[in-house]
């Protein structure tokens, strides 16, 4: 009976959650960590954006959502925020002097609604102030599934674009590959 | 009988009633932890099948109200109960909890390895109900389906084409794993409606190549839709009514409940009929688009045979075997005259043994029951404004659904979602009054 008893709490200490088992394959706050810090990283020490910095003094930038391009992998509202809203909220805390960053109309009209809920400032209102650059990111994948596995090959980029005169100002872009293989249950 | 043991003479006799005591205690203990289990299963799963009755009865706010709880348990019956809040949430056009619940629903069906470990061993060997449920194929791309339809109706394209896109791989399960690919495009004819979304799609984004290149597919894949699969019908048309209609198939069981098979056949389903829509107490002119684009009974036929099925069926044999083995050996021993107390536990443990196999080797029967039978896509044209809309069924006994003051924006366009039922004729006035949602009274005991 004892052997009966142990399986029987082996199965019910292993009998994980819905959300706690199984792999994805979609983007994960691991993912968001790692590519923001790389980006902001990036976008902070690039040649090109401190001379334009240097040349017309601190960069007016508009901070857009993630443009979802992937295959079959939906982006939610809230996490095409946090993409791009990370990036600038990294770049902002280590160079607070060289960037002024402007919301988008949307995302400032929704997080002003709920400003005094959250406790923090929306920042100038997108209609008084006139940006130079557009922080963008594209999220791009090719994907596969059938009965064995589900596999993501993303490519995300992010663009710093002059809106003016649509020049590139500064890209980067993070790769990475994911896959969830299936168990005859699945 | 002797046997030889250890330089232990053990009386065979003796030693198979102690092994069969033992099998005695042991079902004992099996039995009691499933009827503890089913009693626990069957209060939360009774809690969602009265939601899914309220939804039938069309008291939404009451079925979200129940569903809300049970969608945050992250138990077996998650995705299936995040579905359920999915249908009745869109249903009542709260598009953001709707696309919560789906999304929900979404992440778990598409991950991989949900049901390893423990789970799989429960599932297996004592109940597969235990297992998280993710629903069969079909059900899984309407769920990718759903949540594409919530983002369109937002008019977030971009989302909505990746979860039509989702809704295609989810048929993949059906495919012959010896032919794959070459068995993809047979499967995917069968769910045109997610290559119709997808062109739908891909227009409103400005890709008329890629949209063209999705309607193709729809017209290759089943001729019968090409009049609905024309790219200018869908660039044209500022208003989509999106209808589901009747019921999908269900899920019962045979061979003492352990295969799993679903009723209505196709042949006694009777046939899908053609919808027609009336805006402003006129007749709109929508003959060859008011095809059904799908029958949920005859995609569900396409199930195939799973290893667990195996395993179902293997018990439940072994089961019988050891029922008519304990059966006949009782019989046996009192025709001789001389059945003892020991035969008594030999008969009992292996008719225990045998029935413990069989109860564990029921199928699962759970299904998403808001499923419909069919699905219309009803694009049309109308001056912007606002206009009386009536979509009915006149072969089916003037089945209908009204709704006063649908909006036609002056740009862009407007979705509309329909779920038919007899008992919700309308007429309905847009826009829907949003679902109070509050607490559940706690029911007397």
């Amino acid at each position: 009976m004892k052997w009966l008893a142990c399986l029987i709490a082996l199965l019910a200490v292993s009998c994980k959650s819905a959300v706690q088992s199984g792999t994805s394959t979609a983007l994960d706050g691991v993912d968001l960590v790692r590519m923001t810090d790389d980006m902001a990283a990036r976008i902070g020490s690039d040649l090109q954006v401190n001379q334009a910095i240097q040349v017309s003094g601190p960069l007016k930038i508009v901070v857009t959502p993630v443009v979802n391009q992937l295959r079959a992998e939906v982006i939610p509202r809230g996490a095409a925020n946090a993409f791009t809203g990370r990036v600038r909220a990294l770049v902002s805390k280590h160079a607070p002097d060289r960037f002024i960053w402007i919301m988008n109309r949307d995302a400032f009209y929704d997080l002003r609604s709920r400003e005094r809920q959250l406790q923090i400032d929306a920042g100038p209102n997108p209609d008084t102030v006139q940006p130079d650059y557009a922080l963008t990111a594209t999220f791009s994948s090719l994907g596969d599934e059938n009965r064995k596995r589900r596999e993501q090959f993303y490519v995300c980029v992010f663009e710093l674009t002059n809106i003016q005169t649509r020049a590139l100002l500064w890209s980067g872009s993070y790769e990475i590959k994911k896959e969830s293989v299936r168990d005859f249950l699945d | 009988m002797k046997t030889k043991c250890n330089n232990i003479r053990i009386s065979w006799h003796g030693f198979a009633t102690r092994i069969c005591i033992s099998y005695l205690r042991l079902s004992t203990l099996i039995w009691g932890l499933l009827i503890l289990a089913g009693c626990q299963q069957s209060k939360s799963f009774k809690q969602g099948e009265s939601a899914v009755r309220y939804y039938f009865d069309g008291d939404f706010p009451r079925a979200i109200r129940k569903l809300e709880p049970l969608s945050q348990k992250t138990d077996e019956n998650y995705v299936l109960n995040n579905l359920r809040l999915g249908s009745a949430a869109l249903t009542a056009y709260e598009l953001d909890e709707a696309e919560a619940a789906f999304l929900r629903a979404w992440e778990v069906i598409n991950a991989g390895g949900v049901n390893s470990g423990g789970r799989a061993v429960a599932a297996v060997w004592i109940d597969e109900k235990l297992k998280i449920w993710k629903g069969e194929p079909y059900e899984r791309a309407l769920a990718s389906f759903y949540l594409g339809l919530t983002y369109y109706m937002r008019q977030d394209y971009n989302n909505a084409r990746g979860a039509f896109e989702n809704a295609l791989f989810k048929l993949r399960d059906y495919a012959n794993p010896d032919k794959d690919r070459s068995d993809y495009s047979q499967q995917e004819s069968t769910f045109v409606l997610a290559h119709l979304m997808l062109g739908r799609c891909q227009l409103r984004l400005g890709r008329e190549d890629l949209a063209q290149q999705a309607f193709d597919d729809a017209k290759r894949l089943q001729p019968r839709l090409s009049g609905l699969a024309e790219p200018a019908i869908h660039a044209e048309s500022n208003v989509l009514l999106v209808v589901d209609f009747g019921y999908g198939p269900r899920k019962v069981t045979d061979y003492d409940g352990a295969i799993v098979g679903f009723a209505p056949t196709p042949n006694t389903a009777g046939y899908l009929p053609k919808a027609r829509v009336i805006v402003n107490q006129f007749d709109y002119a929508i003959d060859g688009l008011n095809e059904p684009t799908l029958d949920t009974i005859a995609m569900a036929q396409d199930r195939r045979w799973q290893s667990i099925d195996t395993i179902r069926t293997v018990k439940t044999t072994v089961g019988t075997g050891l029922i008519a083995a304990g059966a006949g050996y009782g019989i046996y021993r009192g025709a001789k005259g001389d059945f003892e107390a020991q035969d008594a536990a030999i008969v009992g443990g292996l008719i225990a043994a045998g029935a413990l196999l069989k109860v564990t080797s029921q199928a699962d029967v759970r299904q998403w029951e808001m499923v419909p039978r069919s699905i219309y896509l009803l694009p049309l044209k109308l001056p912007p404004g606002t206009h009386d809309i009536t979509v009915s069924f006149p072969e089916m006994n003037g089945l209908h659904q009204s709704w006063r003051g649908l909006v036609v924006p002056p740009t862009g366009e407007s979705t509309y979602y329909m779920r038919m039922n007899r008992w919700w004729p309308g007429p309905f006035s847009w826009p829907p009054a949003r679902v109070q949602i509050l607490p559940e009274p706690q029911e007397k005991k």
